[in-house]
């Protein structure tokens, strides 16, 4: 059964990741809207800036986490600063090549932070996880 | 032996003749400060860093020796301080020593080869100690160089390679060709920014570990290499090349440091543009005066936000998602200056351009 349809938004600095991801999400055919920013704080503008769907249709936000100017975790956090019936709106997705410990504590500390994606993404643990949204 | 040269030592009596007397014995050998109190003594530790080592009378009018160095040791740790005292004071001074206050005590009346022997080995005691406070420091830094380096090896090199890998299992089932060409190009800058990377990952290990070889410059040799270069990288994204070299004088220097640091700042002229503007130019301009060269390298470009600017020489700082770039840039450039006791400075407003100032000296 193929399951509703998703918004998603791609945040990664690395134009070819955002590329990827999109040529990924178009395949898994739950795509609704796609929209890729090489900025996080770009990003956020977009959000403050985005009505709540009236069919509630939910975004789905993969972000990278090492970027420059404002990295994944910055992203998050100020994205947590929002009310919650936008963040509702919302789900987050991580996604980095970063082996780090440390990198991967801090994303599990993130409330806002359901899943996090190890590069590159695939085909099919991205349909793997939309299947339970 | 030059002033300069010497041991500086500080001497605290309140006896205005011992004080004189001792200046009188020890001033050809040392850099001697004398105190009459130790309020005086204070403002010469104020004044004066570089002091190896106090020696202090222990009776005192307005304090004890014991009691002053006591005082002092937290704010003044690196001095050497020791005490000159009669016979009967000996329990205190005992007390003194063993509570790590002073270094060692000289027994009054002294000889002037007692004072020279406690000098000396208080000096040889204060250089190891500041020594070792020296490498404990570079070491730290060097660690904390290893722990972002690693951190960042396993990102910056992981992730081009893995934008790579992603593509290529994406393109496998990609038929339309100019979509796979749109991927290529991708690619390509992913395999670039690797290359870019690993290029200056050598620069830097050249710069650590390399000793500097002093030749002869002459500029104009140095920059119609790199006009060579920067002309097709100008051609290609549209970009003007000026140069100007005036060269009247002999220069040295290391030529392969300062080809890193002109490779480096005029490659972020060209790659930091803007877009949208239809006369892009960037500016090299070299002279040499009086021993020192000053090089200029000016765009108008992107331009660097001024809470950015103090960060741009540091280790993997990147400040814009605009072009391809490692963060390893600027740092090498200024460890280079480093070797080169050169300076550098900057000027930058944002949507009009960018303008780097070196300063180096002639070895």
């Amino acid at each position: 059964m193929i399951g509703h349809k998703l918004n998603f938004i791609v945040i990664d600095d690395s134009k070819l990741d955002c590329f990827i991801a999109e040529k990924i999400i178009r395949n898994t055919g739950r795509s609704e809207n796609i929209r890729s920013f090489l900025d996080g704080a770009d990003a956020l503008d977009y959000i403050s800036k985005t009505l709540v769907p009236a069919d509630e249709t939910k975004t789905i936000l993969i972000v990278d986490i090492q970027m420059p100017v404002m990295n994944g975790f910055e992203f998050v956090e100020a994205f947590e600063k929002f009310p919650k019936e936008i963040q509702d709106n919302y789900i987050i997705f991580v996604l980095s090549s970063s082996i780090n410990e440390n990198d991967l504590n801090r994303v599990r500390n993130y409330p806002s932070v359901k899943h996090f994606l190890n590069k590159p993404l695939t085909s099919n643990t991205l349909s793997a996880l939309l299947e339970w949204v | 032996m030059s002033k300069a040269d010497k041991i500086k030592i500080l001497y605290v009596d309140d006896e205005v003749n011992n004080l004189n007397g001792f200046r009188a014995s020890f001033r050809f050998d040392y850099n001697v400060l004398i105190a009459n109190n130790t309020d005086e003594a204070v403002n010469h530790l104020n004044q004066n860093s570089d002091i190896r080592v106090i020696l202090c009378d222990q009776r005192m009018p307005d304090k004890s020796g014991v009691q002053f160095f006591q005082e002092i040791r937290n704010e003044y740790p690196n001095p050497i301080r020791m005490l000159i005292t009669g016979y009967t004071d000996i329990e205190s001074v005992i007390d003194a020593i063993n509570r790590g206050n002073i270094f060692r005590y000289i027994k009054k009346p002294w000889t002037d080869a007692d004072i020279q022997s406690a000098i000396d080995e208080g000096n040889k005691f204060y250089l190891t100690n500041n020594m070792l406070a020296i490498k404990n420091e570079e070491l730290q830094k060097a660690y904390n160089e290893l722990d972002k380096f690693a951190y960042s090896v396993s990102h910056d090199m992981r992730g081009p390679l893995l934008s790579i890998l992603g593509a290529v299992e994406v393109a496998k089932s990609i038929d339309n060709i100019s979509e796979i060409k749109e991927m290529l190009e991708l690619m390509h800058k992913s395999v670039q920014k690797l290359d870019d990377l690993i290029q200056n990952v050598h620069e830097y290990y050249n710069l650590k570990r390399g000793e500097l070889q002093i030749s002869e410059i002459n500029f104009n040799d140095v920059i119609v290499g790199l006009k060579d270069f920067f002309d097709m990288t100008g051609k290609m994204s549209n970009v003007k090349f000026a140069t100007v070299v005036n060269q009247q004088e002999t220069f040295r220097s290391d030529e392969v440091c300062l080809k890193i640091i002109l490779n480096n700042l005029l490659s972020n002229a060209f790659k930091y543009q803007r877009k949208n503007n239809g006369d892009k130019f960037v500016e090299l301009n070299v002279e040499v005066n009086r021993g020192n060269v000053l090089i200029y390298v000016k765009d108008n470009g992107l331009g660097i936000d001024d809470i950015h600017i103090n960060n741009i020489f540091n280790m993997f700082f990147r400040a814009t998602s605009e072009e391809i770039g490692s963060g390893f840039g600027l740092y090498n450039v200024k460890d280079a200056l480093r070797k080169l006791n050169g300076e550098i400075s900057v000027d930058s407003k944002i949507n009009e351009g960018t303008t780097f100032k070196v300063i180096i000296p002639s070895k």
